[in-house]
């Protein structure tokens, strides 16, 4: 009866960011990324393409809750960096990355579509 | 900023139909094989029957009880990608009855004589076939010239009507994902494997007799090990077949000879197994896949003002750092 609506899951509501960031009070270099609406399929790649970043000393992400449809990240960086730069590092080499992958899928699917007879 | 840590992964077809694709993937990680897995199955859109209205319904299912199971039919969905959603369709305003954000069925059965009529996904009229009819009318067609057995292509059961007995009813086809509901899901499996890696210790082996080998072989659930005929040598014949099992591990311990065989799952490979529900071809869920997996990394790139504070966060930083000196 007070099952929340299933488009909650994606839809961001109105007046919400879809990325937010807050500093960590403590530490330099070191930042929350609340990504909402999102969860392991954008977390997990963003998070193991940061480790790729050799001035990314942190970043992992959590799901707080199945219910809350939004992820945390955290990154933490060595002061060559800085976590927003990193973040958006990530992002472009990702979207880098797929261009490629989607060249490579479609030669390949060209070359099969024309070896198939009729 | 020049610096790239950008992958190049490698692609392979092996197998290619219409509703089945095995591909391999290398020079990836586990992350971007489950990203394009997971949007393959919840997040790749499609077309799903989404509104019904029914007219008459003598029938022995209930209205929700048909409307759900007309919901679960797949519907021809290339079109898909450039439809828009009925909730942001401002066409309409959102009512989702337009062009651009739905499809229009209608289907009318009655039952006349004393032999069960099976109303079938055949029976629905699609207001636009060419953009969105049921998968099996589509199958039904390319049959009539492709010389298919007709028999196999019945059309999916919706309900079965006896003498007297009638359906009519208006539904409307609306673009969804499988996030929202599984009748939106374009996959029917996406799966993926760790390449396996085995080694087999010869100098080990040779000390084994030719009914210990046999023995050996014969503990893998699955045809993973064979034996040379001539030469009584035991060969990997497929070591895709391997389920990650450890039985062979297990056995040569048991037989006193650990370290036999080395097992390891090549982390940058993966084996792909797609198969569609019929609502778009295969190597296209795959295609729709990367595409949305590029959107969804897109939108939540920081946007202009969360740059601006950029600046003065490395301000901040700068002044923090100074104060520590
Ligand atoms: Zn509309």
């Amino acid at each position: 009866m007070n099952a929340p609506d299933r488009y909650e899951r994606f839809v961001v509501p109105e007046g919400t960011k879809k990325v937010s960031y807050e500093r960590d009070t403590k530490i330099i270099n070191a930042a929350s990324f609340t990504i909402e609406r999102e969860d392991h399929t954008v977390g997990n790649v963003l998070r193991m393409q940061l480790h790729r970043d050799p001035n990314v000393l942190f970043a992992g992400y959590k799901l707080p809750h199945p219910l809350q449809y939004k992820i945390i990240a955290r990154i933490h960086t060595t002061s060559q960096s800085s976590p927003m730069q990193a973040y958006n590092q990530a992002i472009n080499d990702l979207d880098k990355e797929l261009n490629y992958l989607k060249e490579q899928f479609e030669a390949e699917v060209k070359k099969h579509s024309t070896t198939m007879e009729y | 900023m020049d610096v790239c840590y950008q992958r190049f992964p490698k692609v392979k077809i092996r197998e290619m139909k219409d509703d089945y694709l095995k591909f391999e993937l290398r020079e990836t990680d586990a992350s971007m094989a489950n990203a394009l897995r997971r949007v393959m199955i919840a997040e790749v859109p499609t077309l799903a029957i989404d509104l019904v209205e029914i007219e008459v319904n003598s029938s022995v299912l209930n209205d929700e009880f048909i409307a759900h199971r007309l919901g679960l039919i797949p519907l021809t969905s290339d079109n898909a990608m450039e439809m828009r959603f009925a909730r942001d369709c401002d066409a309409c305003d959102g009512d989702g009855q337009c062009e651009f954000c739905s499809i229009e069925f209608t289907l009318s059965a009655r039952c006349t004589d004393d032999q069960t009529l099976d109303v079938t996904s055949a029976e629905l009229r699609s207001s636009d076939p060419a953009m969105c009819c049921p998968v099996d009318q589509i199958l039904r067609s390319a049959s009539d010239s492709g010389g298919y057995d007709g028999s196999e292509q019945r059309g999916i059961t919706i309900v079965k009507l006896r003498r007297g007995q009638e359906l009519r009813l208006r539904a409307i086809a609306r673009k969804g994902i499988g996030k929202d509901h599984a009748k939106w899901s374009p996959a029917a499996t996406v799966t993926f494997m760790y390449e396996p890696q085995i080694h087999i210790n010869e100098d080990l082996m040779e000390t084994l007799t030719y009914e210990q080998k046999v023995e050996w072989i014969e503990s893998s659930p699955t045809k993973v090990l064979g034996m040379d005929p001539n030469t009584h040598q035991v060969v990997v014949l497929d070591p895709e077949a391997y389920t990650y099992d450890d039985e062979v591990i297990k056995k040569a311990e048991a037989m006193g000879k650990p370290g036999l065989v080395e097992i390891y799952a090549k982390e940058d490979s993966f084996i792909f197994t797609v198969e569609s529900t019929g609502a778009i071809k295969a190597y296209q869920l795959v295609i729709n896949a990367i595409d949305i997996l590029k959107q969804k990394l897109d939108a939540v790139r920081l946007s202009e003002d969360t740059e601006e504070s950029l600046d003065q966060f490395r301000e901040l930083g700068a002044h923090l750092g100074g104060g520590g000196n």
